[in-house]
């Protein structure tokens, strides 16, 4: 089975406000899928149901071959969770934390387990701390070690880098590429464009639809690139395709005369290109 | 299979009790309460003045609500706070489930049950004068014992109808001013019309005086309660499963 997860028609609705309206996507095993999408877009939503902890209201969801409603023990066992907010028990210390949600799963050496993941979020020195005590973005690598203790096959980051600063995302986002090298699927949500950059595919969210499911390269193609000829005096501005084909026929049209001084190219960056799909509700 | 439910249910209570350890001033507070309001009982039961009016009768009785109103707000409270700190939802996506998370925190406040039954229970020997064969009085710890295990799993069942902390507040007194009317602390429940006798079985404190009155009289004993014996561990049974049946997992 190459989907790691495939949801059809899903919908979910909390009394009358519609969190998601007939979502269909799937993600491919051991790809980082990306959810993009401003406050309220319905990513957490998604991911909730991805984990069995939220019922849909209609259509079809599978994660792992297993039904998260139906299924849910067996699918735990394989996935790791993130959730939003870093729900971790602040009175603890961040091995407690590490040790206690991780003996939800079985392991030969849990001990051992422990000390590796603390090592990987590089906590050592704050091992022993209360987590309240921790800062924000330390909270969150505690978070992260938490969803990560029994290896899992799946991971679910709701919005992981949240609060974290630039170079502590860079360490994230390599982890990540590391876990989806091993073998892992990541689905993460996000309001970061340099982020979704990062993804291998990404949906682009908004008032619980899918705007746009692509990867960042096919996403980018979407957009156009404005040629600004100057020939003389005059500059002749245009919007092509941003391909080498068209910006070859392009400049055939116009002509390259010794008058053309300078051929000027802006294509537009994924964030026009997203705030573009958002403002016009997806339609092409 | 029965080797992981048990190691979760183990992780749980385990992990419970550390935090009710390393937070001083609950543990003060659970501990300190009782032991100033069963002081209070006295100077109040004291200040009655009928000779027909026999403190014990009352001292036993109220002591085990102040244990019940205790361990049932502070449950619910407590499993509110797992809701909205999303710890509860990340223990069931992590693979605990239902029975093993409330068995968890049943041993884990068990253990602190028993102390704050233990203390009042030597409290109210001592400043009522109680000299009750020492049978009479493990008897009387272990109706409070099982008021206290009741009162937890009704705290953890209130707590599902809570979203916020604040929420828990108006389910304190819709449990407790009833128990205190309806359960036979004040008033024997003969007395009372049908369809408050039939409320107040639904009040665990009424199943608790059910054997505590009786116990009481000058040579009664568990035995005189006779099928009221049942009551409690009916009653405890029942409050468990709804709780557990009810821990929501989904939203
Ligand atoms: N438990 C709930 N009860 C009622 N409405 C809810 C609930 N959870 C989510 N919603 C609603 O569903 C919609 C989607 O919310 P969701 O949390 O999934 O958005 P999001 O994309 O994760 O936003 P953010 O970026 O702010 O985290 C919102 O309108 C929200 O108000
Ligand atoms: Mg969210």
């Amino acid at each position: 089975m190459a989907e790691a997860v495939t949801v059809e028609g899903l919908e979910k609705r909390y009394g009358r406000v519609e969190a998601l309206r007939g979502i269909s996507l799937s993600v491919k095993r051991g790809e980082i899928f990306g959810l993009l999408g401003a406050n309220g877009a319905g990513k957490t939503t998604l991911i909730r149901i991805l984990v069995g902890l939220a019922r849909p209201t209609a259509g079809s969801v599978s994660v792992l071959g297993f039904d998260p409603n139906r299924e849910a023990a067996a699918l735990r066992r394989q996935v790791g969770f993130m959730p939003q907010s870093p729900a971790l028990y602040l009175d603890l210390s961040t091995r407690a934390n590490v040790a206690f949600f991780g003996a939800a799963h079985p392991h030969e050496n849990s001990g051992r387990r422990v000390e590796e993941i603390i090592d990987f979020v590089a906590l050592r020195e704050r091992a022993h701390d209360p987590v309240h005590t921790l800062s924000g973005g330390m909270k969150q690598r505690v978070s992260l070690g938490c969803a990560l203790f029994h290896k899992p096959a799946l991971l679910l980051l709701d919005e992981p880098t949240a609060g974290v600063d630039p170079p502590l995302r860079e360490i994230f986002w390599k982890h990540f590429r590391d876990l989806a090298a091993s073998g892992a699927t990541i689905v993460v949500s996000t309001h970061q464009l340099d982020e979704a950059l990062a993804c291998d595919r990404l949906a682009v969210m908004r008032d619980g639809a899918v705007l746009a499911c692509d990867s960042p390269a096919g996403l980018l193609r979407r957009g156009r690139t404005t040629v600004r000829v100057k020939c003389g005096d005059a500059i002749e501005e245009a919007r092509i395709e941003s391909t080498p084909e068209a910006l070859a026929a392009h400049l055939k049209h116009a002509g390259l005369s010794p008058e053309v001084a300078s051929v000027e190219l802006v294509a537009d960056t994924l964030e026009t290109i997203v705030l573009d799909l958002v403002r016009r509700g997806g339609a092409p | 299979m029965i080797a992981d439910r048990i190691r979760r249910t183990r992780a749980v209570g385990g992990r419970v009790m550390v935090q009710l350890v390393r937070d001083h001033r609950f543990l003060a507070l659970a501990l300190l309460v009782p032991v100033a309001v069963v002081y209070l009982l006295h100077v109040f039961l004291g200040s009655v003045n009928s000779p027909f009016f026999d403190p014990a009768r009352f001292a036993v009785p109220l002591g085990a609500f102040i244990v019940h109103f205790l361990t049932y707000v502070l449950t619910a409270i407590v499993l509110v706070r797992e809701r909205t700190g999303e710890t509860l939802p990340r223990m069931f996506a992590c693979g605990y489930r239902q029975g093993e998370i409330i068995t968890g925190y049943l041993t884990a406040y068990t253990a602190l049950a028993s102390v704050q039954s233990l203390i009042v229970l030597a409290e109210l020997a001592w400043l009522f004068e109680l000299d009750y064969p020492w049978t009479k009085f493990l008897s009387i710890a272990l109706v409070i014992w099982l008021l206290a295990v009741i009162s937890m799993s009704l705290g953890i069942l209130v707590s599902n109808f809570a979203r916020t902390e604040g929420q828990v507040l108006p389910f304190v007194p819709a449990v407790i001013i009833p128990s205190i009317f309806l359960s036979g602390v004040v008033i024997p429940p003969e007395n009372l019309p049908a369809w408050a006798r039939v409320l107040g079985w639904f009040t665990p404190l009424f199943h608790a005086d059910a054997v505590l009155v009786p116990l009481l009289k000058s040579g009664g004993s568990m035995a005189d309660a006779g099928w009221s014996l049942a009551g409690l561990p009916c009653y405890g049974v029942a409050v468990l499963a709804l709780a557990s049946l009810t821990l929501r997992e989904r939203d």
